[in-house]
């Protein structure tokens, strides 16, 4: 017998009352009333820490049983997941044992799951998607921050020839690669690559290059962006943060969301810089193999980095490796690939 | 007759909510929640969902009984699953075509609808002595408050605030009823300004502070880092930019911690204006340092135990919260009865619950 509340149905006046098992099925017995016969409840909350078990019959009243009676005895059925479950939160040594496999799950997914999941999606998307990425993000840039090229046409001519040369030596496989020349605005010298195999090199860059070999240094980054996939990537790994994200963090609290935001945003620009680096040495073995020196492009840099005050160090907040770090980092991959420069 | 109704009105109890969850239970229950999310990618974050609900409700009490939170699992799950599908289409779009920014004007037309429809649905699944809250609302009377009260909050420059949130919680309030019994908020104007008066001054308060810690961290830190450089011109660089994102990182906290403080604040004036059936009255008294220091100390105490203490913080809020809330009852509580009332959308509520958007404390 299990002694606990009763409520009628739809009503908040609670009764002392009990509940027992006989021959004949369930038995009611309410305060002041006679015991009733009862059909077994439709609802049994499942048992949940020290909350309350309440069992809900089909007239819509509630029996209340204290957190630790035997509902399970009662009603002549074998305890479900979730009794099993009760039982092990309940152990100290289950949920030490749960922490460890949560705590070494969590960085397995981070470190090895999101990075292989993005690079598998980035490469099932459909190149339709893809090309259309590229138009919807090359009407905006227009529209907004870039204008048509003040170049001359031999400039631009010798700009095309050079990255013909390149797209020539570079794996055929992906998007169809093309150059588009634009004035670059607040964006000033810079070079952006397009999902889509859209690469978009801007004149303050071109004005400061000095050498063919510096531009297509900086071409030959972008190409590698392209080939790589790797504006794809961020997406799906962005994605696959912010899912992780949404997973662990169902209760967090007010203050810890806004931090675990901030994170999330800071691990894209960590995201971000590795794909960098990537694509340098994506551009060291291109231009090696075009014959051209690998290593000018890092020069091109430093003189964005003078315009624009930078130190050259690798800044916290800051999506590209400083310049410093990219040059020995460049050195040493173009050494590796047997360049004597 | 009149000796019963004069007893009945001499009978003001005074109740105080109380929480029984305690931290190393939760944490049993948390974990598992946790583990099983990550296992399932993601699937089980709905009976998460409803097994957290059903602790923090179900460990609430309030005159010798607790709440109930009701929803199944898998209505939430269905709700998840359609919010997430929408949010990537939407994102996938505007990444085609930023024509498509353009649906952001159907999202505010449907945010009233949205709105009333998750409130509706969480209400409908709580419930206390075996009778279900509800929720009832108008389109226009939440897009009034919600979509063009907080635009003029804006363009006030935050001074409409007070009224926002005297709109927002009346209208919450009115609405809202526990079985056939109405409740009713009628926030002042005049304890709400108050309370935005308060939240300045503690603003200031904290900006000095703030900011003040975040100079001195950011010259200390530029400096270190420069001086082992040796480089002068890089020195006056970082001396003049480090101290800067110092005092606006500063700036930033302060205007994060302030609207807890004002939260808080607000909560104490809406509950304490807010009635049911006429004659029942709730009351709040959330210390508003005390409350801003909780959740600060939590933060610390969560992200220094890499989110192991989560749980403890958890409670440790929830407590706070129900203790400082009281209800003043005259007679007994057991004369409501439930009745039909709107269901709402599972899928708006699993929308404010992904997005994170919620209301009041």
């Amino acid at each position: 017998m299990i002694k606990g509340r009763y409520f009628p149905p739809g009503s908040s006046r609670a009764v002392d009352a009990s509940l027992r098992r006989t021959e004949q099925g369930l038995v009611l017995a309410r305060d002041e009333e006679d015991a009733a016969p009862q059909s077994d409840p439709v609802l049994v909350s499942d048992p949940l820490g020290g909350v309350p078990r309440k069992l809900t019959f089909a007239d819509g009243g509630v029996f209340e049983a204290p957190h630790d009676a035997d509902i399970d005895l009662l009603l002549r059925r074998r305890g479900g997941f979730f009794a099993r479950l009760a039982r092990l939160e309940k152990s100290l040594a289950f949920a030490g044992a749960a922490a460890v496999a949560v705590i070494g799950l969590l960085f397995l997914i981070y470190r090895f799951g999101i990075p292989l999941l993005a690079a598998g999606a980035a490469a099932v998307t459909p190149p339709v998607i893809v090309a259309a990425m590229d138009r919807g993000t090359l009407e905006t840039v227009d529209r907004t921050v870039l204008s048509p090229t003040a170049l001359d046409e031999e400039a631009q001519a010798r700009l095309h020839r050079i990255f013909a040369e390149l797209v020539a030596l570079a794996e055929p496989e992906g998007p169809q690669l093309r150059l588009l020349l634009r004035e670059g605005g607040v964006i000033g010298a810079n070079a952006l690559a397009l999902p889509g195999g859209t690469i978009i090199v801007t004149d303050d860059l071109v004005d400061l290059a000095e050498s063919d070999d510096e531009i297509a240094g900086v071409m030959a980054h972008e190409i590698g962006h392209v080939r790589e996939r790797h504006s794809l990537k961020q997406v799906y790994r962005v994605l696959g943060i912010g899912f992780m994200v949404g997973v662990i963090g169902g209760d967090a609290g007010q203050l810890v969301d806004d931090v675990v935001a901030q994170a999330a945003a800071f691990q894209t620009l960590i995201y971000a810089r590795g794909f960098e680096a990537d694509a340098d040495r994506f551009s060291v073995g291109l231009m090696v193999a075009a014959g051209r020196d690998p290593t000018a492009f890092v020069d091109l840099l430093d003189r964005i980095a003078a315009d624009s005050g930078d130190a050259g160090e690798t800044g916290w907040l800051s999506t590209h490796p400083g310049t410093l770090d990219r040059r020995a980092a460049v050195l040493e991959a173009a050494r590796g690939l047997g360049w004597e420069g | 007759m009149d000796q019963n109704i004069a007893v009945a009105e001499s009978d003001v109890r005074h109740l105080r909510f109380s929480f029984s969850g305690r931290a190393v239970e939760y944490f049993g229950i948390w974990i598992v929640n946790l583990l099983l999310s990550i296992i399932t990618l993601g699937i089980y974050t709905a009976w998460a969902k409803v097994r957290r609900l059903r602790y923090f409700y179900g460990n609430t009490w309030l005159d010798g009984h607790n709440f109930e939170y009701h929803a199944r699992p898998v209505s939430i799950l269905i709700g998840r699953v359609i919010v997430v599908a929408l949010l990537v289409a939407y994102n996938l779009l505007v990444t085609i075509s930023p024509f498509f920014g353009l649906l952001v004007i159907v999202y505010l037309l449907a945010f009233p609808w949205l709105l009333n429809k998750s409130m509706a649905f969480n209400a409908r699944m709580t419930s206390y002595r075996n009778v279900r809250l509800n929720f009832g609302g108008t389109y226009f009377g939440a897009l009034g408050v919600f979509v063009l009260m907080p635009l003029a909050t804006l363009l006030s420059l935050g001074l409409l605030a007070p009224v926002a949130s005297r709109l927002a919680n009346n209208y919450i309030g009115r609405h809202l009823g526990y079985g056939t019994a109405r409740f009713d908020t009628r926030a002042p104007l005049g304890a709400l300004y108050a309370n935005l008066g308060a939240t300045i001054m503690f603003v200031m308060l904290v900006a000095v502070v703030c900011s003040g810690l975040g100079f001195l961290i950011g010259t200390g830190t530029a400096s270190l880092g420069e001086l082992a450089e040796g480089s002068e011109e890089a020195l006056y660089e970082f001396i003049s930019r480090g101290p800067i994102i110092g005092a606006i990182i500063g700036g930033y906290i302060a205007l994060t911690l302030a609207y807890l403080f004002y939260a808080a604040g607000v909560r104490n004036v809406a509950y304490n204006h807010t009635t049911l059936d006429g004659t029942h009255r709730l009351s709040s008294e959330v210390g508003r340092f005390r409350y801003v220091w909780i959740l600060v100390s939590n933060l610390f105490a969560t992200l220094l135990t890499l989110g192991l203490l989560r749980p403890w913080a958890a409670v440790r809020t929830w407590r706070y919260l129900a203790a400082s809330t009281g209800f003043v009852v005259v007679g007994s509580l057991d004369h409501f009865v439930d009745g039909a009332a709107p269901e709402g959308n599972v899928g708006a509520a699993e929308f404010f619950d992904i997005e994170g958007i919620d209301f009041g404390l």
